[in-house]
């Protein structure tokens, strides 16, 4: 195997791990469409940042996007919370709405800029090698490695110190609410990584496989997990795997990369599935054989 | 005729209060004073604004007009003396958790953002547990659970919270007999150790063994003091309408000088 190999599987590896840390906490919140939602809406704020900066330099797409998601975020929650309508009524408005405005500037801009939906959609990781960093004529390594490095512990960082808040608003936001915590701030919070994380990776691997990671690791962790913790680690886990597998199959049958992965996360899911319901793994719920609680007047 | 009975230093102060939803009043122009160291029940039929009130309380929905004072005081100030159990039902049983890491949410309540659990949080947490008859339910999965045992491991993590006041929605709601025994038993003893417990209950046939002291809701405020008091067939017509065959019932029940009886 080339080092070509090592750093897109390395690189799909860290996009996994960010998103299945993110996504589990989606999928427990029902909210993992606003991650696809999100995906789909950065789009106008990285063109609109990409036009204004005049490179393709991380920053100010990365804030561009980041500000972009969480306006899609808030135009969600507001028709949702505010106007009533139906979640997924408003998921379905917001992204379209958003994804086509970053259509329009592109083909508006499109002479100008070096930027196209299809790479938004499905990334070009197999070129994920060629753009390498150099410190004093050293590679480093690729550029987008690194800057997944950064992510993810921006992510890891903000997970581990904010595990409680992150749980309890999860669980139980009333509860929470009734604590003096934020539901509002924490949702946000969340939402801002999720966009971080989207952006940051889309280059890469497209929009397409960053949802596959977001919704498919964390549904597929769930059904083999006990307890929360367990959970995160199980996706991030189930990340990696798809990432070498989804290599060698994109190899084997010289195809997508970011699609042979996509394939593999859903491959993941169905064999988790089968397993879980033959119950070697996850114990299910049983109403009927619960053990009564022993109390001293029953 | 209507009783709303004021009481000198309150646990609880609610004036003017009004939540609105869509442009539908869940509670109107509610003004209360509450006693300390009582079981005191918040009555009312379905929509009557129950759980609006106790969430107002707690800021966890928004008081249009009104305000709220706890200790006599700001609930931001008294967060950590106020325990709040939500509806058994308003949370998703199936997310992947023990019984103890909920019930450890309590401790987390009095501790700093970046705080981890100590012994001594751990060690309350069982406490906790055995007060409501799960401590050998310490490892189970919450998906497991049985509804009765689902409320105990909410109050559980109440108690964790040691808290002087508990605003509990519907703590008897869809769970089993001995279930509602043990729970009352617990709180009856809570109140022995001066303890204010705010509690939403729909039976109305219970009620008056219950409770110390009775609410009577119906989007405004229709009675407030103690349960004797409260549970006139005039009072509980006007809260509740005209189904009078319940209502007499509960009022000749109460004329028997509370005749002990329980339901199912």
């Amino acid at each position: 195997m080339d080092t070509g190999a090592i750093w897109i599987i390395a690189t799909a590896s860290l996009v996994a791990a960010n998103a299945a840390i993110l996504g589990s906490f989606l999928i427990m919140r029902k909210m993992t469409m606003l991650a696809d939602a999100i995906s789909h809406a950065v789009l106008p704020g990285i063109v609109i940042a990409y036009f204004i900066s005049g490179s393709r330099a991380s920053l100010p797409v990365s804030a561009g996007a980041a500000v972009s998601g969480i306006l899609a975020t808030f135009l969600i929650q507001t028709l949702t919370k505010k106007m009533k309508m139906q979640e997924d009524a408003s998921i379905g408005l917001s992204f379209t709405f958003l994804f086509a405005i970053g259509v329009v500037l592109i083909s508006y801009f499109g002479k100008d800029i070096d930027l196209d939906q299809d790479c938004v959609l499905y990334g070009e990781i197999a070129y994920v090698a060629l753009d390498v960093w150099k410190i004093n004529d050293v590679s480093i390594g690729p550029r987008q490695f690194w800057i997944l490095v950064i992510n993810l512990i921006i992510v890891v960082g903000f997970v581990y110190l904010f595990y409680q808040r992150l749980v309890l608003t999860t669980f139980d936001p009333a509860y929470a609410a009734s604590l003096g915590i934020s539901i509002v701030f924490w949702l946000y919070a969340l939402m801002g990584g999720v966009s971080l994380t989207t952006v940051l990776s889309f280059e890469a691997v497209g929009a397409i496989l960053v949802v596959g990671f977001f919704a498919g690791l964390p549904a597929t962790a769930y059904l083999l997990s006990n307890n929360f913790k367990q959970m995160i680690f199980i996706a991030v886990g189930l990340g990696v795997v798809a990432s070498i597998l989804g290599y060698f199959l994109a190899a084997w049958v010289n195809g997508s990369v970011a699609g042979a992965m996509s394939v593999i996360v859903g491959i993941e899911f169905f064999v988790a599935l089968a397993v879980s319901k033959l119950g070697k793994f996850r114990i299910q719920p049983n109403h009927e054989k619960v053990i009564k609680p022993t109390l001293g007047k029953t | 005729m209507a009783i709303i009975e004021e009481v000198k230093n309150p646990v609880l102060e609610v004036h003017s209060l009004t939540v609105v939803y869509n442009k539908q009043p869940a509670i109107w122009n509610v003004d209360f004073t509450l006693p300390k160291g009582q079981i005191i029940g918040i009555m009312g039929p379905n929509g009557s604004g129950k759980s609006t009130l106790l969430k107002a309380i707690m800021g966890v929905v928004d008081a249009n007009i009104g305000y709220v004072k706890v200790f006599d005081q700001e609930i931001e100030e008294v967060r950590r003396k106020v325990s709040y159990v939500p509806q058994r039902q308003s949370v998703d049983w199936d997310f992947p958790a023990q019984v103890k890491d909920v019930v450890a949410m309590g401790r987390f309540a009095t501790r700093g953002i970046l705080s981890r659990l100590n012994a001594e949080d751990k060690e309350i947490v069982q406490e906790s547990l055995k007060k409501v008859g799960m401590e050998a339910f310490a490892n189970r999965q919450i998906a497991q659970l049985s509804g009765g045992q689902q409320q105990r491991v909410f109050i559980a993590r109440a108690l964790a919270q040691r808290a002087e006041l508990y605003l509990m929605d519907e703590p008897f709601a869809g769970v089993d007999a001995s279930t509602e025994e043990s729970i009352i038993e617990l709180l009856n003893e809570m109140r022995n150790h001066g303890k204010t417990l705010i509690v939403v209950h729909h039976d109305l046939y219970t009620a008056s063994d219950y409770f110390d002291w009775v609410v009577l809701l119906n989007t405004r405020l229709v009675a407030s003091g103690p349960v004797a008091k409260v549970f006139t067939p005039e009072i509980l017509a006007e809260a509740y309408g005209s189904r009078l065959t319940t209502l007499s019932k509960v009022a000749d029940l109460l004329a028997e000088r509370r005749f002990p009886m329980r339901h199912k």
